[in-house]
């Protein structure tokens, strides 16, 4: 089965499409943030007089946002602009817009900011240095706080032969999309218009309406391209202000971050800390408990799914008769924590994988062989007592195991070959529709997301027509419209696309072939087919051409529709199990098994992947070349969070590496060819079994990477990155004993 | 230096740079100045390659060229590097090898390779063009299929 | 805000002239301009007027029987692509090849390099370590002294008000020389740490460097002299002089590293670039 050629591929090569960064209009003016000069303190004074004195320039702060609204409420928990206090480094206390950027940029310089400094809260651990206790819940650091729990840790603890306890520590790391967020907005009388680059066109109406305190009819969001997103553009983040400054100046605002910007602004994956307990009698897991720190920053209300998110992950998909845990989202002096590609799940899996070798290292069992002793299987339940269905993990891992074994025949010296693995529930959020309609010569599907990269939108949508269909991938077309008229979706995130969008376009198919079937009074299955230029209703041997089925309004009209919804599938979590806060409901279980083989330089710490495969739960392949390139982009992008990205924080709340220099992302020399397989047979829930594959292949990266290096030198990491500094450190610390592994055999 | 006319070509057609501040980067000249937004506004530091076009043949980051230093020079950019074999070459290359997903780090990809092809001619291996796009970021593709589309490029070009 | 103003001046005594003419800080010169565009973008300069220097002759380079002159606006590109640099100067070669990307070589130059002194350069180490020297010209005429004396600390060089560098001179041509540096990643990165070795024929003597440690690469002797008046040291000799690299006084913690880790790589990164300036396998894995 091979793929179509991308319908974008030909005018991306020419530079022909229209990013975020690319928006223009006639009389448009530029806008430029001001930033608090000081990472967290009392705000004294704002004086917008020196910008205002520039020619042209309109500057906004907080107190003129009711006067721009019209007097409508904002949420007050979101206000725009920082108001009576600074909370995180370079969080936007006005704003400006001028007819040029360089008169903009110089009207923010000269804004006047005068602000108290308070000392900057940024570690977790130093919040809590004897970990959270009970009464912690309540403190004002605590954002959320989860705990659940079954059986009895503590006696299964007690009685176990071997129990391994430890502590991880992970690193912030962002999304860094090769465009920053950019927007164009126009106020027209009642109506709040804003162009953006965003995943999640409704998403961000939502948002601004929200904080803006709008009707959400009065606000018209249209996608343009997406420079990448991957979790960063899910949300609103620049287009309430811009909207604000299109309001005061009377015309189009172009605001675009700067990159400098989009680095310090971005809201990502933050620091977690983790503290695992794990017992094993007679070589199985009996017990298990895990603690968390989840550092969110300044953490936005409503978004605090992050806690009871994680906690899954960090027990991995293995099976675990009695296990307690317990998560603390913590408030410190840091932008607010948002998603990221598998939010949390790659620092997760890191976790739960190392954690996992580690056990298995200690009671002497070989690692591989452990885990497919304890791995979920279809059927089981999860801690939380969700019903695992379909579940490919289990192949992926002995296809990993095959693999790796065959790698680790002749390896040379200081090289190691390690596995890792992960699993992700697709998120279907709040769902979403679409509308198809047939003329007599395409089906053109009609839906309310933007293609930002993966080909989901573009090619997977239509993928699933066809297949329904039978129409050949050429006559099938994927339309966009803004979101005054386009049918509502909740974005393009959370690997949900083809799966629950897919699910929407599938029953609007279904329904038109069973219109069509009814109208030319045929009972049996219904295909389209294509015959010369024309589109046919094919039942059986006979024939017939769609038009003649169509009525003279849907002629006149464009063609016949139909229109699908999908909002989610239901898979209760265990609710006696649950004793504080609110867990995630996985949906949908995919799994992936990825093997790695590094090079480890003893001396300076350096690591090279020198080769690495993954294998992809699948479920049913749509899109080949799509699903191929998800995996190899998210593998990418795992082996920089494990080997060098990081977020490194100052001791006075601010982000030391705010640029490409010093945070480092995976480039052209440092990526190693990449096998991918995607294993079918275990149908998902997305239309013909489909599971998404946007996410899934991040997540077992650093878990993969740390396995490899351990096999190469012995060393049992539990930070990320693993930095060469680390790296080297370990491998120090080991001579001349040469540590737990070793005496094993190779 | 006083009555020299002060232009450029841009894509075969000249530019008067009267208007243009000393300051003034080329990426912005081609984006604002003269509306060509293929070519894309990265990191504005030199370090992520999104902006890069010709200048004389030669692959430059044009957001740390600045349009007045340029003048009797000619610059291409990939609205119109298609004209040329290599060129062509290259953007087929990428464009049947899917080596794009958001697309927005390709431009700079294609007038880099272009201008590398340029450099060293025939004698350019796979692997020396691939140690010289190392400026090049992309964060969507992880590099495989672009690494394919260079092998590619490269039995296009003769 | 008055737009910024660009004069590009025909000949070096026009160009001095016009910075003769204008306050300190009020003006900035343009050789490549890869690092002042950065300063314009974050605001850290603010000039008036921008001097280019694209119309002097000074983008050559040339080699004669001794070693090699560059001008001060040759882009470093020519001098990577220039088949007789990597056998006659490999240091050099390795250390232009670890700035940036071929695209930023294109534009960035020896003198624009040199004259901004930034702490983190890969090439200061390698011109300390190959003694070269710096032709300056300015208002009162030209004069020449060495990399190591033009260079005072971070950011801070012998240049007089209007004066600029016009070239750099390798005195001597030393294949038996290595660079190598601790990177995380193969392109577009920054030293955490730099050795440079070189074997002088003429001195009978190796010189060592250490770069990437602010507030500059600096020279030592002792590490040199540990290694011995031989143009192939012995495996124990390089093990001293290694360990002697070690304890460098400058090797001290900052955001990019700790010190810890920098003695580690100082000791690993000496052995290696002594090794391969001399031909011998350097036992690394990657």
């Amino acid at each position: 089965m091979t793929s179509p050629t991308r319908p974008d591929a030909a005018a991306k090569v020419h530079g022909a499409v229209e990013f975020g960064t690319d928006l223009s209009a006639p009389d448009m003016w530029w806008g430029a943030l001001v930033l608090a000069p000081v990472p967290h303190g009392t705000i004294r004074a704002i004086d917008l007089e020196p910008a205002r004195a520039l020619p042209s320039v309109v500057a906004i702060g907080a107190d003129a946002v009711a006067r721009l609204v019209g007097g409508a409420k904002g949420d007050a928990e979101r206000p725009p602009f920082a108001t009576g206090e600074v909370v995180y480094p370079s969080q936007p206390v006005a704003a400006v817009a001028a007819p040029t950027l360089a008169l903009a940029r110089e009207a923010a310089r000269r804004v006047k900011v005068e602000i108290e400094p308070r000392a900057s809260v940024t570690d977790v651990e130093a919040l809590f240095p004897d970990w959270p206790g009970p009464e912690a819940a309540r403190s004002p650091h605590v954002a959320a706080h989860v705990r659940a729990r079954y059986g009895d840790v503590d006696a299964e603890l007690a009685r176990s032969e071997t129990v391994v306890a430890e502590t991880y520590r992970t690193a912030g790391v962002q999304q860094v999309p090769l465009e920053p967020h950019a927007c164009l907005a126009e106020v027209d009388g009642p109506r709040w218009k804003v162009r953006t680059s965003t995943q999640s066109p409704f998403g961000v109406r939502e948002d601004v309406a929200s904080i803006l305190g709008l009707e959400e009819g009065s606000v018209e969001v249209e996608g343009t391209w997406v420079g990448g997103g991957f979790g960063g553009k899910g949300a609103s983040l620049l287009e309430p202000y811009a909207l604000l400054l299109a309001r005061e100046a009377g015309r189009p605002v172009r605001l675009a971050l700067s990159y400098r910007e989009e680095f310090l602004l971005g809201r990502s994956t933050l620091p977690l800390v983790v503290r695992l307990e794990t017992g094993v009698l007679a070589g199985a897991i009996v017990a298990r408990r895990v603690r968390l720190l989840l550092d969110v920053g300044t953490s936005l209300p409503g978004r605090d799914f992050a806690t009871g998110y994680s906690i899954g992950f960090l027990l991995g998909p293995y099976r675990t008769p009695v296990f307690e845990v317990e998560g603390y989202a913590v408030r410190t002096n840091k932008p607010p924590f948002g998603p990221h590609r598998a939010p949390i799940a790659p620092q997760a899996a890191f976790v739960a994988e190392s954690h996992l070798v580690h056990v298995a290292r200690s009671i002497g069992v070989d690692p591989d062989a452990f885990r497919a002793a304890h791995l979920w299987k279809e059927g089981e339940t999860t801690p939380l007592g969700q019903r695992i269905g379909p579940f490919g993990l289990p192949a992926a891992l002995q296809a990993a195991r095959d693999r790796a074994a065959a790698w680790r025949a002749g390896l040379p010296a200081g090289h190691g070959v390690g596995i890792g693995l992960g699993f992700w529930s697709t998120n279907t959020g709040a769902g979403g529709e679409a509308r198809v309609r047939l003329d007599g010569r395409e089906l053109v599907i009609e839906q309310g997301e933007r293609e930002i990269g993966s080909g989901s939108v573009l090619v997977g949508l239509a993928a699933v027509a066809a297949r329904r269909t039978g129409l050949p991938h050429e006559r099938v077309r994927v339309d966009y419209a803004g979101t005054r008229t386009a049918p509502f979706d909740s974005g393009v995130y959370g690997s949900r696309t083809v799966g629950a969008l897919g699910r929407a376009v599938d029953e609007a198919c279904e329904k038109l072939l069973a219109e069509l079937a009814r109208r030319a009074g045929v009972s049996a299955a219904v295909r389209l087919a294509v015959d010369g230029e024309r589109i046919v209703l094919r039942a059986g041997a006979a024939s017939r051409p769609v038009v003649e089925l169509l009525t003279d309004e849907e002629r006149r009209g464009g063609g016949a529709t139909a229109a699908g919804r999908h909002f989610g599938v239901a898979n209760e979590i265990d609710a006696s199990r649950v004793v504080d806060g609110s867990f995630f409901a996985y949906q949908d279980f995919t799994g992936a098994a990825h093997v790695a083989e590094v090079a480890v330089d003893r001396a300076t710490g350096a690591v090279r992947v020198v080769r690495y495969a993954a294998f992809h739960d699948i479920g049913t392949v749509l899109d080949p070349a799509g699903a191929r390139a998800q995996v190899e982009g998210g593998v990418a992008m795992g082996l920089g969070a494990a080997l060098t990205e990081e977020a490194v924080w100052g001791p006075d709340g601010r982000l030391a590496n705010p640029g490409l220099l010093d945070y480092r992302l995976p480039t052209l020399g440092s990526v190693p060819p990449i096998e991918v397989v995607l294993l079918e047979g275990h149908p998902g829930a997305g239309p013909f079994g489909a599971k998404g594959i946007g996410e899934p292949p991040i997540v077992p990266v650093p878990a993969t990477i740390a396995a490899a290096v351990r096999d190469a030198v012995g060393v049992h990491l539990t930070e990320l990155p693993l930095s060469p500094e680390r790296v080297a450190r370990a491998v120090k610390a080991l001579e001349p004993s040469g540590g737990p592994d070793a005496d094993r055999p190779r | 230096m006083s009555g020299r006319s002060r232009s450029l070509t841009v894509n075969g057609r000249p530019c008067s740079l009267e208007e243009a501040p000393g300051d003034e980067r080329l990426l912005d000249t081609l984006r604002w100045r003269l509306g060509l937004r293929g070519t894309k506004e990265g990191c504005r530091s030199g370090e992520c390659g999104a902006c890069t076009v010709l200048v004389d043949g030669e692959a430059r980051l044009s957001c740390l060229t600045l349009s007045r230093e340029l003048e009797g020079c000619s610059v291409t950019t990939v609205e119109e590097v298609g004209r040329e074999p290599v060129g062509r070459a290259v953007q087929t290359a990428f464009a049947e090898e899917g080596a794009l997903q958001c697309g927005y780090c390709t431009p700079g990809f294609v007038m880099a390779l272009t201008g590398l092809l340029h450099e060293r001619g025939s004698s350019a291996s796979v692997e020396e063009l691939l140690d010289d796009l190392g400026g090049n970021l992309c964060r969507c593709t992880g590099y495989v299929a672009i690494r394919r589309a260079v092998r590619r490029a490269r039995e296009l070009v003769p | 805000m008055a737009p910024v103003e660009l004069l590009a001046p025909a000949t070096e005594a026009e160009t001095i002239a016009v910075l003769r003419s204008h306050a300190a800080g009020t003006v900035a010169v343009i050789a490549g301009g890869t690092d002042l565009l950065g300063d314009l973008e974050r605001g850290h300069a603010r000039p008036e007027l921008l001097v280019s220097l694209r119309h002097l002759p000074w983008r050559t380079h040339a080699w004669d029987a001794d070693g090699l002159t560059v001008g001060a606006t040759e882009p470093l590109r020519r001098l990577e692509t220039d088949p007789k640099l990597v056998e006659r100067l490999p240091a050099l070669h390795q250390a232009i090849a670890a700035v940036g990307s071929p695209a930023l070589r294109r534009q960035a130059s020896l003198g624009g390099n040199l004259g901004r002194a930034a702490p983190a350069s890969d090439l200061l180490p390698v011109l300390l370590a190959l003694d070269a020297e710096v032709e300056l010209v300015g208002p009162d005429g030209t004069r020449t002294m060495p990399v190591d004396r033009f260079v005072r600390t971070s950011r801070t060089t012998e240049l007089g008000p209007a004066e600029l560098v016009r070239s750099v001179r390798v005195p001597e041509l030393r294949p038996a020389s290595c660079y190598l540096w601790q990177r995380v990643r193969p392109a577009n990165d920054i030293s955490q740490i730099g050795v440079a070795v070189a074997w002088s024929a003429r001195a009978h003597a190796w010189r060592v460097s250490l770069g990437g440690v602010p507030p500059r690469a600096t020279l030592s002797a002792a590490c040199a002299g540990a290694l011995g008046a031989a143009a192939e040291p012995s495996p124990a000799a390089i093990e001293v002089a290694a360990a002697v690299l070690s304890v460098a006084p400058v090797l001290v913690s900052d955001r990019r590293a700790t010190e810890e880790h920098r003695r580690r790589l100082a000791a690993a990164l000496c052995a290696r670039a002594v090794a391969r300036a001399i031909g011998r396998p350097t036992g690394e894995v990657l």
